[in-house]
C-alpha cells in the first residue's frame, strides 16, 4: 500500500483533483449552455413531447412496482416497532411522513437515474460515435438544442410528476400492509397521513424533485454528448452517467434538507 | 450513360488554401492546397487516418482548422457567422462514412430532418412528396416506412446519399461512400452518385480509396501524403505516374 506522505502518492492525488475539478467545470459550463439555448426559440416542442413520453410514461411501470414494493415492506418492517410502544395508531402518519418527505423523492430519482440517466448517456453516446451529432451539425440543426435541451426539460418536468405518482402509490401499498396485519378503511388509512402531513412536508419535496430531474438529464446528457472512443466510450457513458447522477442525487438531497431545516420547515 | 463528369465551368465553388490542421502534437494536415470547380468531381485518395476526413469536415465547419483558408462560394469558412455556416450548409450535402442515419427515426422521418430545419416553411404534402421524389431517385421508395437498423449496408448508403441531396445541395462531401460495400453495390453507389450529379448539377468532393469508385466518380484526383496534395491528375495520369508513392494506390486496379 502507497504511503499517503510519498510524492508519488501526492502527485497522483492532485491530478485526480485537477482532473475532478476540470470535470466539474465542464459539467457546470454544460448546465450554463443549457440555460443560455433552452429558454431561446425556437422551441423543439414536439421532441419535448416526445421525450416526455419516452422518459416519463415509460418510467412509470418501474417507479410504480418499485414505489408500491417499498410502501409495503416500509410499513411491515416499521410496524413491530411501533407495537412494542404502543404506539401502532401512528403508523399510517409515520409511514406517510417518511414516504412524502424522502423516501419517495429519492428513490424514485435513483431509480430514474438508473433508467434514464443511463439511457441517454448510452443515446447520446452512440449518436456521437456514429456520427449522427456530426450529421444534424450539417443538416443546419443545431444539435445541443435539439437533442440535450429537450432531454433536460423533459427530466427536469417528468422526475417531479413519477415522484408524486410514486408517493401514491407507494402510500396505496403502505395501507395494503397495513391491512395484512389488521384492518383499517382506504379512507381512515389516508384521513391519518394526510391529517399528520402539512402542506411544508410536500412542497420541499417536490421542488427538490425538480433538481433531481434536472441532475439526471444533465449528467446522462454531458456523458453521452460527450462521449469518446468508440463503443467502449458509449458503455462507459451510460455507466458514469448512472454513477454520478446518484451521487448528486444525495448531495441535493443533503443541501434541500439543509435549506428546508434553515427556513423552519422540518 | 451520358459523361456527365466534364467540367463545364472555370467558377470556384471550394477554394482551399495551405490548410493546416493539428489534433496535440499530431499535425495532420500541413499544406494543403486544393480548388473544386462549379460541376467538378474530385477525388482525394490517401491512406487511412492520413486526414481526408479531416479534410471535408473541416469544409463543412464540423472541424476548426488552425491556419491557411477555406473559402466556400467565395466566403471563408472560418470567418461565417453560426447563421452563415448553417445557410451554407444548407448548400452541401454531407454523406457520411457510417450513413449516420438517426436510429430513432424512420426513413422518412431521416430525410424530413433537414427539411423541417432549413428555413422554408413547406405544407406536409408538399414534404411528403419532395421526400418520396428523393427516395425515389435513389431506388428506395418502398424504404419510407422502414427504421435505420432494418435496412441493409448499400440502402443505408442509398438514404444517406437521398438524405444529403433532399435539400438539392450545389455541393456534396462523400465521406468513402464505398467502403464495406461489395463490389457490386459499390458499383451501384458510383453510378447513382454520378446519376445524381447529372440530376442535380452537383460539385463534388469524394474521399475515398476505392479505385473503381475513383475511376467512374472522378474528374481530377488528389493524392494526400503526409497532410499535402502529394499529386494531382486525371486518373489516367496518376496510375501512369512514376512517382512509386503515387502508382502504389493504383496497383491493384484493372488495366
Amino acid at each position: 500500500m502507497s504511503n499517503p506522505s510519498s510524492p508519488a502518492y501526492l502527485s497522483n492525488f492532485r491530478k485526480g483533483l485537477i482532473a475532478f475539478l476540470e470535470e466539474a467545470g465542464a459539467v457546470t459550463q454544460f448546465a450554463g449552455r443549457f440555460f443560455s439555448q433552452g429558454f431561446r426559440p425556437p422551441f423543439e416542442w414536439r421532441e419535448v413531447i416526445r421525450q416526455c413520453y419516452e422518459i416519463g410514461y415509460k418510467s412509470l411501470p418501474l417507479v410504480g412496482i418499485t414505489s408500491f414494493i417499498i410502501g409495503l415492506v416500509l410499513t411491515l418492517q416499521s410496524r413491530p416497532t411501533l407495537v412494542e410502544f404502543g404506539a401502532e395508531a401512528w403508523l399510517p402518519a409515520m409511514v406517510g411522513i417518511s414516504i412524502i418527505r424522502e423516501i419517495g423523492p429519492v428513490i424514485t430519482a435513483l431509480i430514474c437515474a438508473g433508467k434514464i440517466g443511463s439511457s441517454i448517456g448510452a443515446e447520446l453516446g452512440s449518436m456521437r460515435v456514429t456520427e449522427q451529432i456530426d450529421a444534424m451539425e450539417v443538416s443546419g440543426t443545431n444539435p445541443f438544442k435539439y437533442i440535450v435541451t429537450t432531454r433536460m426539460w423533459a427530466t427536469t418536468l417528468m422526475v417531479p410528476i413519477l415522484v408524486v405518482l410514486g408517493d401514491g402509490i407507494a402510500l396505496y401499498g403502505a395501507y395494503l400492509a397495513v391491512n395484512l396485519k389488521g384492518g383499517i378503511s382506504m379512507t381512515l388509512f389516508f384521513h391519518q397521513v394526510f391529517a399528520s402531513t402539512e402542506f411544508s412536508d410536500a412542497v420541499p419535496s417536490i421542488i427538490k424533485s425538480y433538481f433531481f430531474g434536472f441532475a439526471i438529464g444533465l449528467i446522462g446528457c454531458y456523458k453521452g454528448y460527450n462521449s469518446k472512443k468508440g463503443t467502449e466510450g458509449v458503455g462507459r457513458s451510460a455507466n458514469s452517467a448512472v454513477v454520478v447522477a446518484s451521487l448528486l442525487i444525495f448531495i441535493i438531497d443533503l443541501i434541500a434538507v439543509q435549506i428546508t431545516e434553515l427556513f423552519g420547515l422540518i | 450513360m451520358s459523361d456527365v463528369r466534364k467540367d463545364n465551368s472555370s467558377e470556384p465553388v471550394i477554394s482551399i488554401r495551405h490548410l493546416q490542421k493539428s489534433f496535440g502534437s499530431n499535425r495532420v494536415l500541413t499544406d494543403f492546397n486544393l480548388t473544386v470547380k462549379k460541376g467538378e468531381n474530385v477525388v482525394v485518395l490517401g491512406k487511412s487516418g492520413c486526414g481526408k476526413s479531416v479534410l471535408i469536415k473541416c469544409i463543412a465547419g464540423l472541424l476548426s482548422y488552425d491556419g491557411g483558408s477555406i473559402k466556400l462560394f467565395g466566403k471563408e469558412v472560418a470567418e461565417m457567422s453560426q447563421k452563415e455556416l448553417d445557410h451554407n450548409r444548407a448548400r452541401i450535402g454531407f454523406v457520411f462514412q457510417s450513413s449516420a442515419l438517426y436510429d430513432s427515426m424512420t426513413v422518412g422521418e431521416n430525410l424530413e430532418f433537414p427539411l423541417r430545419h432549413h428555413g422554408k416553411e413547406k405544407t406536409k404534402s408538399e414534404t411528403r412528396d419532395i421526400i418520396e421524389e428523393t427516395l425515389s431517385n435513389v431506388g428506395l421508395s418502398h424504404a419510407i416506412d422502414l427504421m435505420p437498423a432494418e435496412l441493409s449496408g448499400g440502402m443505408r448508403k442509398r438514404i444517406g446519399l437521398a438524405r444529403a441531396l433532399v435539400l438539392k445541395p450545389e455541393i456534396m462531401l462523400y465521406d468513402e461512400p464505398t467502403t464495406g460495400l461489395d463490389p457490386v453495390t459499390g458499383k451501384e453507389i458510383s453510378q447513382l452518385m454520378l446519376q445524381m450529379q447529372e440530376k442535380y448539377h452537383t460539385s463534388s468532393i469524394i474521399i475515398s480509396h476505392d479505385m473503381n469508385c475513383s475511376r467512374m466518380t472522378a474528374n481530377r484526383l488528389t493524392v494526400m501524403i503526409n497532410g499535402i496534395n502529394y499529386a494531382d491528375g486525371t486518373f489516367e495520369e496518376l496510375k501512369n505516374s512514376s512517382d512509386p508513392n503515387v502508382n502504389s494506390f493504383f496497383e491493384f486496379t484493372a488495366p
